[in-house]
């Protein structure tokens, strides 16, 4: 209870400062800039320069290898990188481990790892954060409440936070990861590849999601390969090949098809 | 708009729900299995020993004095278990705990002071066995299958396999003895009470305290704790540490007893502990299980044990029995969590 309230304080207080100083629109939420990661002999990231506005949906496009996750690994304090820098809200930040990432309200939800599947879906909404009474002793009612009030919320239909998470399907399951970081004031969520097993009609659910994380203010990262589901859902597209940032468009300003030849080409549009 | 209005129930209207799904509720979790298989037993013991003799005075207090032994153990491994681990050394924490103890009444310590370094002992045994499985990242069963047979050839030098009679040392009236040994209302044995003192204490803590959420969770996906910040190492080895101190107190409550150090303390224990976590519904990967459900387990193991040498089965084929209980209730876990979902 009190940690959630003084998050929720922390929340408004840190918002309020950049809407009086600077207009909002031309502070970016994140903005990485020239970011060079070598593995060994392998440039796996050329000079990339990645940014996420305020409210804003991103598609992150690319082939397997083309460097996606590891642009997230960085940006999520996994790896370093090994040039470049990384400004959050203005202020330049160095997210040397995920704690920190977290602190700042970066979250990655990772399909297969986010969730314990033989756990209610309380007790996973607030794993690791779980409110309590005293002496460390669970707050049940509060987590079966606000458990189900964030899945409400995100347009998902579940009936009971006992349930639990292995009798979900694999859509819902994404939901409640994305209740959790919606809960929790995350203000950017990494999705990685968050529809890549699922079937059309629960991927339609997980852009759905997607939604409503705009809606109530959060940027969202969609890390996919699948530009067809990219398409419905970003407001703006990063495709990556080989290290290299190809393009950094406006959904307004391209077609599905442009898009497409670009990751069939590789044909790079910005120049370093 | 469904999804509004199932938001919106109020407390009551969703506590109606779920009394409409009691039966339902009740048969999908695993625990109904042993608690049903338990009662079934205990009738049919009751029917079926010569002269009812299960349900005899004689009989219960030797299971109530006995019960614990076994009892006690399977509580720490089960809890154990379901953060994903196993200890097998606890076969051997048993008898040095019980040597120790022993040791240090024949040297005229303080009762309390004794009671203190017995407890430790396990205690350190189980943080060394802690650390060395988080650090090494082996398999636990390979680790403490080597920490077992380390302490046991320790104790087996140290005490060169002989007994060690403890009364010598100790005041008929010792408060030692009354606390682990007594019986409380010239009834029921004090062990006994012990055991259920703690059945509520895990109970508690593993079912509603966060830690307990954090064995499950550590034992269910160990990625997804560490993802969201829970320290998995930490619970495991505080797990390991439980053990070793249950294993300890254990010990000297058997010594107390038997009224001796014996080097074939705690053997099979490994095994029998394992045991019954299983068929108290403990999945063998972690993440599944719950303190009730152990705590009928090993009840279940020790009656089948007693019920069926009061009916005169041979008691060294006795373990034929218990083996072929342990497969059926890992077959029944397997069946009832395809069969509801959970």
């Amino acid at each position: 209870m009190s940690d959630k309230q003084a998050d929720a304080k922390e929340g408004t207080s840190a918002e309020k400062v950049p809407l009086v100083q600077v207009p909002l629109v031309q502070v970016p939420l994140v903005r990485m800039v020239d970011i060079d990661k070598w593995f060994g002999k392998v440039n796996a990231l050329q000079g990339i320069n990645f940014t996420v506005n305020h409210g804003e949906i991103v598609g992150l496009v690319g082939d397997n290898g083309a460097g996606k996750s590891t642009l997230i690994k960085i940006l999520s304090g996994f790896y370093p990188a090994d040039r470049g820098e990384i400004y959050f809200e203005g202020k330049k930040v160095n997210i040397s481990n995920p704690k920190l990432a977290k602190k700042l309200g970066i979250e990655t939800v990772y399909q297969e790892q986010a969730l314990a599947p033989h756990i209610s879906i309380a007790r996973n909404v607030f794993m690791g954060r779980e409110p309590t009474r005293f002496m460390g002793f669970m707050d049940r009612g509060m987590m079966d409440r606000e458990s189900m009030g964030a899945i409400t919320k995100l347009g998902l239909r579940i009936k009971d936070p006992e349930a639990m998470v292995e009798a979900l399907s694999g859509g819902q399951r994404q939901g409640v990861a994305i209740a959790r970081v919606l809960y929790f004031k995350a203000k950017l969520v990494v999705l990685d590849e968050p529809t890549i097993a699922l079937s059309v009609k629960e991927s339609q659910q997980v852009l759905d999601f997607m939604q409503q994380l705009k809606a109530e203010g959060i940027s969202v990262i969609f890390i996919t390969h699948n530009i067809f589901h990219a398409f419905q859902v970003a407001e703006r597209f990063f495709i990556l090949a080989r290290g290299e940032m190809l393009t950094d468009v406006r959904k307004e300003d391209t077609t599905i098809d442009h898009l497409i030849d670009l990751i069939v080409s590789g044909r790079r549009e910005i120049k370093s | 708009m469904v999804q509004r209005e199932a938001g919106n129930k109020t407390r009551g209207e969703r506590s109606a729900l779920s009394n409409d799904k009691f039966m339902v509720r009740f048969l999908s979790y695993r625990v109904s299995f042993t608690l049903i298989v338990f009662v079934v037993l205990l009738v049919f013991f009751g029917i079926f020993s010569a002269g009812h003799s299960f349900f005899g005075i004689a009989n219960l207090t030797a299971l109530a004095k006995l019960a614990p032994d076994l009892g006690i153990v399977a509580l720490g491994v089960g809890t154990l278990m379901i953060a994903g681990e196993f200890d097998l050394s606890v076969a051997s924490t048993i008898p040095l705990s019980s040597f120790v103890f022993t040791k240090l009444l024949g040297w005229g310590t303080p009762h309390a002071l004794i009671l203190v370094i017995t407890l430790l002992t396990g205690a350190i045994i189980g943080m060394s066995n802690g650390l060395l499985v988080v650090k090494t990242k082996l398999p636990s069963f390979i680790i403490t299958l080597g920490t077992m047979l380390f302490w046991r050839g320790i104790v087996y030098a140290a005490s060169r396999m002989s007994p060690i009679g403890i009364m010598a040392w100790l005041e008929p009236d010792a408060w030692l003895l009354k606390v682990f040994v007594g019986f409380i209302g010239g009834m029921v044995p004090v062990q006994f009470v012990w055991f259920l003192f703690f059945f509520a204490v895990l109970g508690v803590i593993v079912q509603l305290h966060r830690f307990g959420n954090w064995i499950y969770v550590t034992g269910d996906n160990q990625i997804a704790a560490r993802a969201m910040g829970i320290d998995t190492d930490m619970v495991k080895t505080v797990c390991y540490v439980i053990v070793g101190v249950l294993c300890s107190f254990m010990g000297m409550i058997q010594n107390l007893r038997i009224e001796s150090f014996a080097a074939n303390q705690g053997v099979g224990f490994e095994l029998r502990a394992i045991a019954s976590a299983v068929v108290g519904g403990t999945s063998l990967m972690g993440g599944i299980g719950s303190i009730p459900g152990i705590f009928l387990g090993t009840l279940t193991i020790q009656i089948i044990d007693n019920g069926l040498i009061l009916m005169g089965a041979p008691a060294f084929g006795i373990n034929a029995f218990i083996g072929g209980a342990i497969i059926i209730f890992a077959v029944l876990n397997v069946t009832v969590a395809r069969v509801t979902g959970k």
